[in-house]
């Protein structure tokens, strides 16, 4: 057999988890079939290990068995075409809300979504954020044209449930939520519908940052990182702010600006 | 005689505040290369702290040489360039093929030890080594099943490719006891069948045994069996770059210390035997 045609047949074998393919032997016990299921139920444990690191508080909130059960059958529809097994598993979120019964599977779509947004913006690119600072020469007149980027590490993301309440309770932020975390483990979170929350996720050098975002500041922003001036942002304000557009947009700008999330273009 | 770096450990981001705090008595560090291809943030922060510290050499673990799916391009041009930002001794990766037709399996599955096999992966050797500039150092891979179209035994497929590319060998000591044991051959005819110019490094780690087979698991300290062999090689090799792994329950930094001191006591040992 060419070797083309030998690996495809090896892989396929791994990834059906089916029995052990013709071509290959082992010289002594225990026999050739138990041997290459070392190839197959490897693979599985390998990815399933992979997205629990990964996906913490989902791996907490299921615990190991459920996880590893659910985790299983997307593993199964989705075979890797990452180099870094660090990069699979975007889809997962997707996974579980295509198969999503009731609120408690609509938070967890929401949950690894949250986290999947987190790890990216861990080891993001680097990048100096654009300050106040570096502002103050800008002439007034030029204010309304004004465009930025997002810096690499921002993300975006709407939840419907109180999916980042759970992450919180797996991952509490300082010591008062770690004195609060054992009983939040006794009585956990339960997941529950919300009016839609606007997230913003980002890292400020090594420490990744979140934070909620008033709909209107959330607005504003997703506007600004499209792409459009600073002016249109003020423009498409003056309805719900009248006179006081520019001063909200101006607030929002110099709290985007401490935050750290743009790059002057 | 070649150039070597001592006794290292494998970096694994447990470790990174413990290495810079207590700038242990560890000579070089291995990184894992796919760890580091990332934009920024807290991996490659530590990866130049530490490079500033200490020798660095980089470890892949998804070339996949052997695959007879055309090289990605991208990622090599990525490995150059992490190269280019740590300044390794060298770049090591596996001999062996982890999936084709743009699927990976995350695992380092063996070759059949073919003439085909030789042709494929040293024409595969040479294309890499122009790209990176250097020579490649590839690793010996633990196995399980064997193919049934091999026709020649693994140390003479790695000293063909050797011989053939002038690609540097990182002979695992440990992966060449656990194949030994699910194969059934002699590792020490392997290791004495493994040219002394062509090895560059020699790794070692632990492995579980099953009584009937060895599962090669890096999640304990190195077995008895494979310190023997250890020295062994080093008998026959002299001085060579060695380097403990640790992947799953790793122990405090200090531990794995501990157990890099051993791998020195044996190698000397061992020398003061041979000479």
């Amino acid at each position: 057999m060419r070797l083309a045609d030998l690996e495809r047949a090896v892989q396929a074998h791994v990834l059906s988890g089916g029995s052990l393919p013709a071509s290959l032997a082992a010289a002594v016990a225990p026999p050739a079939a138990e041997r290459w299921q070392i190839y197959t139920e490897g693979y599985r444990l390998r990815l399933i290990e992979a997205l629990a690191i990964q996906y913490p508080a989902l791996h907490a909130r299921l615990g190991a068995d459920m996880f590893a059960a659910r985790v299983q059958e997307f593993v199964e529809a989705t075979p890797s075409v990452h180099r870094s097994i660090r990069d699979y598993g975007s889809e997962l979120s997707a996974f579980i809300r295509a198969q999503a019964d009731g609120i408690e599977d609509e938070m967890l779509a929401e949950l690894a979504w949250f986290e999947w947004q987190v790890a990216a913006a861990f080891d993001a690119a680097d990048a100096v954020p654009t300050t106040a600072v570096d502002l103050a020469s800008v002439a007034p007149a030029d204010w309304p044209e004004l465009r930025f980027r997002a810096l690499p590490s921002v993300r975006r993301q709407r939840t419907q449930t109180n999916a980042v309440a759970v992450w919180r309770a797996v991952h509490p932020r300082d010591a008062d939520e770690r004195a609060a975390a054992p009983q939040s483990a006794a009585q956990p979170v339960l997941a529950r519908k919300t009016d839609p929350v606007e997230w913003l996720i980002w890292r400020r050098q090594l420490t990744t940052e979140f934070r909620s975002l008033e709909a209107g500041e959330a607005g504003a922003l997703d506007q600004l990182l499209g792409g459009v001036t600073f002016g249109e942002v003020c423009g498409s304000l003056a309805a719900p702010h009248g006179d006081g557009a520019a001063l909200q947009a101006a607030a929002w700008l110099k709290g985007w600006l401490l935050d750290g999330l743009l790059l002057r273009i | 005689m070649q150039h070597t770096l001592g006794f290292g450990l494998g970096l694994r981001p447990v470790h990174y505040a413990s290495v810079l705090e207590t700038a242990p008595a560890v000579d070089w560090f291995e990184v894992i290369t796919e760890n580091y291809l990332v934009g920024g943030g807290r991996p490659l922060h530590f990866l130049d702290a530490i490079r500033a510290r200490y020798p660095i050499v980089m470890h892949g673990v998804s070339l996949s040489i052997g695959s007879t799916a055309p090289l990605d391009e991208d990622y090599l041009r990525r490995v150059r360039d992490l190269a280019l930002r740590c300044a390794p001794e060298w770049i090591s990766d596996h001999l062996c093929w982890t999936g084709t037709d743009g699927r990976n399996l995350h695992d380092l599955l063996p070759l059949p030890y073919t003439p085909e096999a030789v042709a494929h992966v040293a024409s595969r050797i040479e294309h890499v080594q122009e790209r990176l500039g250097r020579p490649l150092v590839l690793e010996n891979v633990s196995s399980y099943v064997s193919y049934t179209s091999s026709a020649m035994s693994e140390w003479e497929f790695l000293t063909a490719l050797a011989r053939r590319t002038g690609c540097r060998l990182l002979l695992d000591v440990n992966n060449v006891y656990v194949s030994s044991r699910n194969h059934g051959f002699d590792a020490r005819e392997f290791i004495d069948g493994v040219p002394l110019d062509a090895v560059q490094q020699f790794h070692l780690a632990g492995h579980q045994d099953y009584g009937t087979h060895c599962i090669d698991t890096h999640d304990a300290p190195v077995r008895d069996e494979v310190w023997d062999l250890y020295a062994h090689t080093v008998r026959r090799f002299g001085p060579v770059s060695t380097l403990l792994e640790r992947d799953d329950h790793i122990p405090p930094l200090a531990e794995l210390v501990a157990e890099l001191d051993h791998a020195r006591a044996v190698a000397r040992a061992a020398r003061a035997e041979a000479a």
